[in-house]
């Protein structure tokens, strides 16, 4: 019993000391986080003249531009989220596998200005190296391949898919090389000294170990993939019209003056489509730590 | 007690005294940021001399380079000796009405120049004034009571990299097969203003009617098709990497775009193109009703809404010593200023009509004999409604 007590009153002596260095921490997300959610979301529930209303909701749940930009932007992240899941997982497990020391390191220090890439500059970039008149169209077609003979352009979704794996590939190969380093030598010589063949023991001990990771590794990238917009933006006439383009149009425009609440609606349907992610995104890294500790 | 007793005396004996005072006393009197035409602001000269005592203007959004806003805003700092802050010069629309709103009593614009819509959804946010021009501004594009007020608008003209072998003079140029791979468009048409715009101009050009655009829409599928037409955006930063020679603009983005390309080292042109002259609905102006400098808010919409030939930022010389209206004579006038910007101000027709008008530059002269034709907001919401539907198809994937 007295154990009992010495012990509670050590930890929530403990928990004292503990909150405030943190303080800087909750105001920094309360004023950035929590209170536009708030503030978002009251909006979205209110009409032009302050009233409250559901009528925000309505052009979102029914067929038109509202659904069908949340259609692109699901549609866009989720390849995109696939995409980078894989190829970045393989290219882990070779990086993992083949590149030790220093030449690991710099790998690194690329993945990760790569995965930090993003915005105008990248789609900029993709621009001078693959527009019309771009550094790699020109050489190719020199080479006898012109990329804009078919159908093929980088202002497209399809473009616009290219330019997105290349932030979504490193990003994968970040966040997935240490569950990849997690495999321990021990786990496969013992399975081969038990007869697994190298196939058996990637399909009952490794997979099933990277599994969870690598589930929480694609919500992550979806939810990036999803958030991402001016990319999109800066290289597309309206063919990839995503969620966050159209709040944009609503709340920040020149045109339309009167529906800055549908965009506070359309904001509160990401906020719930983030929130799911990063829901699945911690499940999973939880799955992935038990793993690692039992 | 007793101070305040003294106070209310001399208050009491000066509010006697104006009762009989003279006129000039009287102009002391006045409340600028009640008055609703010179005339209730006491004339020019005392206008001016009241704006000149307030010694600043904040204006909102106004980037140097659009409609020649730069020059706009150099000449009456120099002619009045007003200081302007312009805040936030690349800011929305949207922006100028949540800072009208929301900003502290000293930052408050003194005029806001936005969107025809945000005009008349926010017009209890502004003071009715009627400046000396009123009868010349287009009725359709003013509030009766003289809270807001059309100001200019501009006319989609054909820019274009003069390094191109063909220079396109129409829109039906534009299908030649020279331009593969070379003409842009600004945005989504269905969200964008300037893009709905060239669709309307296309449609127009190739025979359609501002009620059904389903012809300018048919003319970017041919367009996109021959290859001609590609899905890049026109921006700046696209351009200047070689994504798109041709574009569709508003012709007051013209001067500027092509001082910033002639900075980067391109040459580039507008022309109003031959076969559709589309112009644009007028943004609006409006004077807040917190507006920090009444005076000088109300001297600045006298200025722009001025329809003088003068001199400019450049040609003018000191004018101390001069009276206000002496000044207000001296000077440019802002349509004009704003004619020599590639706009097409409210007053352009009275001052056609009357004579007063500037010569526009070179390549922003509307083709002679062109119909100008203004798309109603209707047809304007039915063609957005049908581009819903059909330009993600042409866009393509």
């Amino acid at each position: 019993m007295e154990v009992v007590k010495a012990h509670s009153r050590v930890r929530s002596s403990g928990r004292g000391t503990g909150v405030l260095p943190l303080l800087p921490f909750f105001i920094f997300t309360g004023f950035f986080l929590i209170w536009p959610v708030i503030a978002v979301t009251l909006r979205s529930l209110h009409g032009n003249k302050n009233e409250w209303t559901l009528a925000n909701y309505r052009p979102i749940l029914k067929a038109g531009p509202y659904l069908h930009a949340f259609e692109v932007s699901l549609k866009l992240s989720i390849i995109t989220a696939v995409i980078g899941s894989i190829l970045g997982a393989f290219f882990a497990y070779v990086i993992v596998k083949y590149a030790h020391g220093k030449f690991g390191a710099v790998i690194d220090s690329i993945s990760a200005v790569f995965a930090n890439s993003g915005g105008v500059p990248l789609a900029f970039m993709f621009v001078a190296a693959f527009g019309t008149e771009g550094v790699v169209t020109t050489v190719l077609k020199n080479l006898g391949w012109d990329i804009y003979a078919g159908h093929f352009t980088i202002f497209s979704f399809t473009g616009v898919v290219l330019v997105y794996s290349f932030f979504q590939i490193p990003l994968m190969v970040l966040v997935f090389k240490p569950a990849i380093a997690g495999l321990r030598n021990e786990w496969e010589e013992a399975s081969t000294n038990l007869g697994a063949s190298q196939l058996t023991y990637w399909r009952r001990v490794a997979i099933p170990i990277l599994t969870p990771s690598f589930i929480g590794a694609f919500f992550l990238l979806f939810a990036g993939g999803f958030s991402a917009y001016a990319t999109a933006r800066a290289l597309t006439v309206g063919t990839v019209p995503l969620v966050p383009i159209i709040i944009g149009t609503l709340v920040d425009g020149n045109v339309i003056s009167d529906q800055a609440n549908l965009g506070d609606a359309l904001a509160v349907g990401m906020i719930i489509v983030a929130t799911v992610a990063m829901t699945g995104y911690i499940w999973a890294q939880k799955r992935a730590a038990k793993w690692r500790a039992s | 007690m007793r101070k305040r007793l003294l106070t209310g005396v001399i208050a009491a004996t000066m509010a006697a005294a104006s009762m009989v005072a003279t006129t000039s006393a009287h102009a002391a009197a006045i409340d600028y940021s009640k008055c609703t035409d010179l005339k209730s602001c006491g004339g020019m000269d005392a206008l001016v001399k009241a704006a000149q005592k307030e010694g600043k203007l904040n204006v909102i959004t106004l980037p140097r380079d659009w409609a020649n806003y730069g020059e706009a805003m150099d000449l009456f700092s120099k002619a009045f000796g007003i200081k302007i802050t312009d805040d936030n010069p690349d800011g929305s629309s949207a922006y100028e009405i949540q800072t009208v709103k929301t900003a502290p009593a000293s930052k408050v614009p003194d005029a806001v120049d936005v969107g025809i819509t945000y005009g008349a959804d926010n017009s209890n946010l502004f003071s009715p004034y009627k400046v000396q021009n009123w009868n010349d501004i287009t009725s359709t594009y003013k509030d009766a009571s003289g809270r807001w007020y059309g100001d200019y608008a501009g006319v989609i003209a054909l820019s274009y990299d003069t390094s191109i072998a063909k220079a396109p003079k129409s829109f039906n140029d534009l299908k030649d097969p020279a331009f593969k791979n070379m003409v842009a468009i600004g945005g989504d048409p269905s969200a964008a203003q300037e893009s709905l715009m060239s669709v309307f101009a296309a449609n127009l050009a190739n025979g359609g009617t501002t009620s059904d655009v389903q012809k300018g829409i048919d003319y970017f599928s041919a367009m996109k098709a021959s290859g001609n037409f590609v899905t890049a955006l026109a921006s700046g930063q696209n351009f200047l990497a070689g994504a798109y020679k041709v574009s569709f603009s508003w012709s007051f983005n013209g001067p500027g775009a092509v001082a910033t390309a002639a900075k980067a080292g391109k040459t580039v042109k507008y022309v109003i193109p031959s076969d559709a002259v589309i112009k644009g609905t007028p943004y609006i102006m409006a004077i807040p009703f917190n507006a920090p400098h009444p005076a000088a808010a109300r001297l600045w919409t006298e200025f722009l809404y001025s329809e003088n030939k003068g001199k400019s930022s450049t040609t003018l010389g000191s004018t101390k010593g001069m009276t206000g209206s002496k000044i207000f004579a001296a000077i440019n006038g802002g349509q004009n200023i704003w004619i020599a910007g590639g706009a097409l101000p409210i007053e352009y027709d009275a001052m056609v009509a009357k004579g007063t008008n500037a010569t526009a530059p070179a390549g922003y002269e509307i083709p002679a004999g062109a119909k100008i034709v203004t798309p109603s907001p209707a047809d304007q919401d039915a063609a957005k409604a049908l581009l819903k539907t059909q330009w993600p198809a042409i866009a393509g994937n």
